[in-house]
């Protein structure tokens, strides 16, 4: 408590500093700063309130006894007075001021200086005298007229902004370039004003003619801020032009979705599907920039988590988001599905971007194995300086889960022998790293784990146990390895695809989920 | 329907006295009563501010009360101004006694503690007064920071925002008036005329007088919103102008020519006045040999160049204006005794003038000087 309450005698002198620098706010440098610290300062008032609200007035003062004028000056700034709660802890503040019983008349006055501040705070500041005079000449109070008054000027300003966009070529009529920076240091305070959200819009979507960017930094930041906590509702092409001005904003709406992921303890497919369309990515990166920008994230959210599984789930839901997202896109307007991965080789995008869904069954053997000598090659061909090598062949295929899954239902329907082919894809898919010897042996196994499968299904009965010791799965080898977590994603797809595998399936499902390793596939089950 | 109707006639009272010194005499249980009236007929408002009989019934006592006190000719209304007003009562009566500072020490202390209880569970169904007041400091500062760093006056006149929302205020009341006595308008008018700063007034009739006409709408609670029927407030301007020869003329005095051409299209039954007004104006100059121009008399005779502008104005205006006002020209020119030679009819002048302009601007457009319709 008393460490506490020092703290806040080192922020008052802070802030009051500060407040007597801004002034009225009335400066570029000034506005700057006051934006700067609007969230600090609204949490120092907070603290204050929570102060003040145990004491009576005459403690007040004995404690802070320039308290009076910290919040005068704060009354005065309108930036502060716009911001958030800021004017309610203001008054909450001032509100505590007041005598109940005032003892003499120096606190009698007091209590009438507290009034008199807090009718200012409300009395709207008023600018224009002769509109002043008008209003009241006609009968109106501001609280009559303000937000229509607010909603004109906020609308006029929105439509010279747009027209500021579209001509070119009349530089009598062009906001000047600190026109329009002033303009966007005064919306920082204001972005969760709603009545303010048409300027807000006119402000991202409306560039001007400026080779360079005009707008602060601050402003995209609240922005950015705002919608992310969802205080603002934007139409999409403002938020896409924010994330394309502003590189920082797009980073920070990825960091917020994956800190959302990291923070949700049990992440099913369905709940990372949600989290990942709230958050506007998808329909973002239907622009190719933003696309490169988020894929390279991802990229290396897979290299710091070692190919964690996790990660690999969330791009794949990504994917499938971000097709949704383009297929409603204007038909107009669509980039070649090419343009968003501009480093792979023309004829294995071609190949990969194709929906699994739209292959018919009796070609996806063809295709699966196309898909794996093209792989191959490109795996393979190191000489001919393909960029980056496996690492680069592997993040691209495992954008798209569904040729994984198709590869290992193919393997378990089909009676005859495992295809050379398939059985590399797979074993590429969980371990990209392996030599040629490694990945032979894998391929070994996992061709003697699907024989005896085959096996299986013809018998009667089925147990979770008999499989599991045919899968040779023991609780010796690491459940981790790369060739035990091909093995169960290829027990739980027998499991959905073998006659019979139903009846086991929840007793399968238990048994891998012993093994302790959260697995996407146990995801998927859960669908 | 009596009690409430009683109430509000009470609350009327209280919304006037508020003002005054007299709330030295309120103790915390006038002021929590006052409130707690105030939130009463907000409810109100906001349950039955569409049901007709209600809101008929309502506003027909306010109308009452505004003849009662005969506010028509002597000022803005002491109490409740406007059916509208009755949204935000609560936020009316709060505000005035905030600013009054004849309250006493227990009331004062007393009011703050209800208007501004602090932080809690906000009201799921209605904003609180203490949101209220909230937005309405949050909403004041925006319009301040708006004005003051990105505002600029727009030339044309009718659309800029500060003009546009006096002249929607305007009209909203001229409305209101209209409905609570016939010829409540016209004297309402004729005492703005007189109190409030008459330049500004006029820019703001003409701004009225051009504001587009609304389809309708359901009412709005908290903006001034043109209502239904939009024209009512145009036409109580135009018949008021109509009948007030001097304002008129300090209309057409005051407001660019641009301006006047465009509420002149609009509202046809002015143009006979104005082309009158500059008939008149016309026949006050004569010519001055020595410099070779057209003079006044008196200072405040129109000049030349102010007449010449008005014209050129009106003769680009679309056709069935732009034609009265050529004929008007003719008229004149023939009556003056139909003079080509330039000097001895300032109506001769005027049409020469009128027509090289023309042709310098086919000129500069590009246009073939073929006949011109002047």
């Amino acid at each position: 408590m008393a460490q506490e309450s020092v703290d806040l005698s080192c922020d008052y002198q802070f802030w009051m500093q500060k407040l007597s620098v801004w002034d009225q706010a009335s400066t570029l440098g000034t506005q700057q700063d006051t934006c700067v610290h609007l969230a600090r300062f609204q949490e120092f008032l907070r603290k204050m309130y929570e102060a003040l609200k145990e004491m009576d007035s005459n403690t007040i003062f004995e404690r802070f006894p320039t308290i009076d004028q910290l919040l005068a000056k704060a009354c005065w700034n309108p930036f502060i007075l716009a911001y958030d709660e800021s004017q309610k802890i203001l008054i909450w503040c001032l509100c505590c001021l007041i005598n109940k019983e005032p003892q003499n008349s120096r606190q009698s006055k007091l209590n009438s200086w507290v009034q008199g501040v807090l009718s200012h705070i409300l009395s709207a500041l008023r600018f224009d005298k002769e509109v002043a005079l008008f209003t009241q000449g006609l009968g109106y109070a501001p609280i009559d007229y303000y937000p229509g008054l607010l909603k004109n000027m906020v609308l006029s300003l929105a439509s010279e902004l747009r027209e500021n966009h579209l001509n070119g070529f009349n530089t009598q009529r062009r906001m000047t370039p600190e026109r329009l920076a002033s303009l966007s240091r005064v919306c920082v305070p204001l972005i969760t004003l709603p009545d303010v959200d048409p300027l807000v819009e006119a402000l991202l979507v409306c560039h001007g003619h400026e080779p360079q960017e005009i707008l602060q930094p601050e402003f995209f930041e609240a922005v950015n801020e705002a919608i992310l906590l969802k205080k603002i509702s934007l139409p999409m092409s403002a938020v896409v032009c924010l994330w394309l001005r502003h590189l920082p904003s797009l980073e920070k709406a990825m960091l917020h979705l994956f800190e959302k992921l990291i923070s949700s303890e049990r992440n099913c497919l369905r709940r990372i599907e949600c989290f990942i369309k709230d958050s506007s990515l998808p329909q973002a990166a239907c622009h190719p920039a933003i696309f490169r920008v988020v894929d390279e994230m991802f990229r290396c959210a897979l290299l710091e988590t070692d190919g964690a599984p996790e990660i690999i789930a969330t791009i794949q839901v990504f994917m499938q988001c971000f097709l949704e997202a383009l297929e409603k896109e204007n038909k107009q307007l669509r980039f070649a599905l090419k343009t968003y991965f501009p480093y792979t080789s023309p004829s294995l995008a071609m190949v990969l971007l194709q929906d699994p869904q739209d292959v018919p069954r009796g070609c996806w053997l063809q295709t699966l194995k196309h898909i794996s000598e093209l792989l191959r090659e490109a795996v393979e061909d190191q000489t001919h300086g393909s960029r980056g090598g496996p690492l680069e062949s592997w993040f691209l295929f495992i954008h798209f889960g569904g040729w994984a899954e198709m590869v290992a239902e193919q393997l378990l329907r089909s009676a005859a022998e495992p295809p050379a082919a398939l059985l590399w894809l797979l074993a590429f898919y969980y371990s990209p790293h392996d030599g040629r010897q490694q990945r032979a042996q894998t391929m070994v196994q996992v061709k003697a784990v699907l024989g005896h499968l085959l096996a299986m299904s013809r018998s009667s009965s089925l147990s979770a146990r008999d499989l599991q010791t045919a899968a040779g799965q023991d609780t010796e080898t690491d459940p981790r390895a790369p060739a035990q977590q091909l093995i169960r994603h290829l027990l739980l797809n027998f499991v959905l695809w073998a006659p019979g595998g139903h009846t086991i399936a929840r007793d399968v499902i238990t048994l891998v989920s012993l093994s302790g390793v959260q697995h996407p596939s146990t995801h998927f089950c859960c669908r | 329907m009596e009690s409430l109707l009683q109430h509000l006639d009470r609350f009327s009272e209280l919304l006037a006295v508020s003002r005054t010194a007299h709330v030295r005499t309120w103790d915390p249980v006038t002021v929590r009563r006052a409130l707690q009236w105030a939130r009463y007929l907000r409810h109100i408002h906001r349950r039955f501010g569409r049901h007709g009989p209600i809101r008929t019934a309502l506003e027909r006592r306010l109308h009452n009360q505004w003849r009662q006190e005969g506010v028509f000719g002597r000022g803005p209304v002491p109490g409740l101004a406007s059916f509208q007003a009755l949204g935000h009562c609560d936020v009316l009566l709060s505000l005035r006694l905030l600013e009054n500072q004849a309250l006493g020490d227990a009331a004062r202390h007393h009011l703050v503690q209800q208007l501004f209880p602090g932080p809690g569970v906000p009201d799921a169904d209605e904003e609180t007064l203490q949101e209220s007041l909230a937005r309405l400091a949050r909403c004041g500062s925006a319009v301040h920071m708006l004005r003051f760093n990105g505002y600029r006056k727009n030339l044309n006149l009718q659309e800029d925002s500060l003009m546009k929302t006096q002249a929607d205020l305007l009209l909203e009341r001229l409305q209101e008036v209209g409905k609570a006595e016939a010829e409540g308008p016209a004297r309402f008018l004729s005492s703005l005329w007189e109190r409030l700063p008459q330049n500004n007034f006029l820019k703001v009739i003409a701004v009225a007088l051009l504001q587009p006409p609304l389809s309708p709408r359901p009412q709005e609670e908290s903006e001034p919103s043109i209502h239904k029927t939009p024209g009512e407030g145009s036409q109580a301007l135009v018949h008021w102008l109509l009948g007030n020869s001097e304002v008129f003329a300090a209309f057409c005095r005051a407001l660019p020519a641009g301006l006047l051409t465009l509420v002149t299209s609009r509202h046809p039954a002015l143009s006979p006045v104005y082309l009158g007004l500059l008939t008149d104006w016309g026949q006050r100059l004569h010519y001055d040999l020595q410099k070779g121009i057209w003079v006044g008399t008196e200072s405040q005779d129109v000049p030349w160049e102010e007449l010449h502008n008005r014209f050129q104005s009106l003769c680009q205006a679309p056709p069935p204006l732009k034609d009265k006002v050529l004929t008007a020209l003719e008229t004149c020119k023939a009556q003056d005794g139909d003079f080509e030679v330039p000097g001895l009819s300032i109506w001769t002048d005027l049409l020469l003038a009128l027509r090289s302009g023309a042709f310098r601007k086919r000129q500069v457009l590009g246009l073939s000087p073929g006949l011109s319709s002047v």
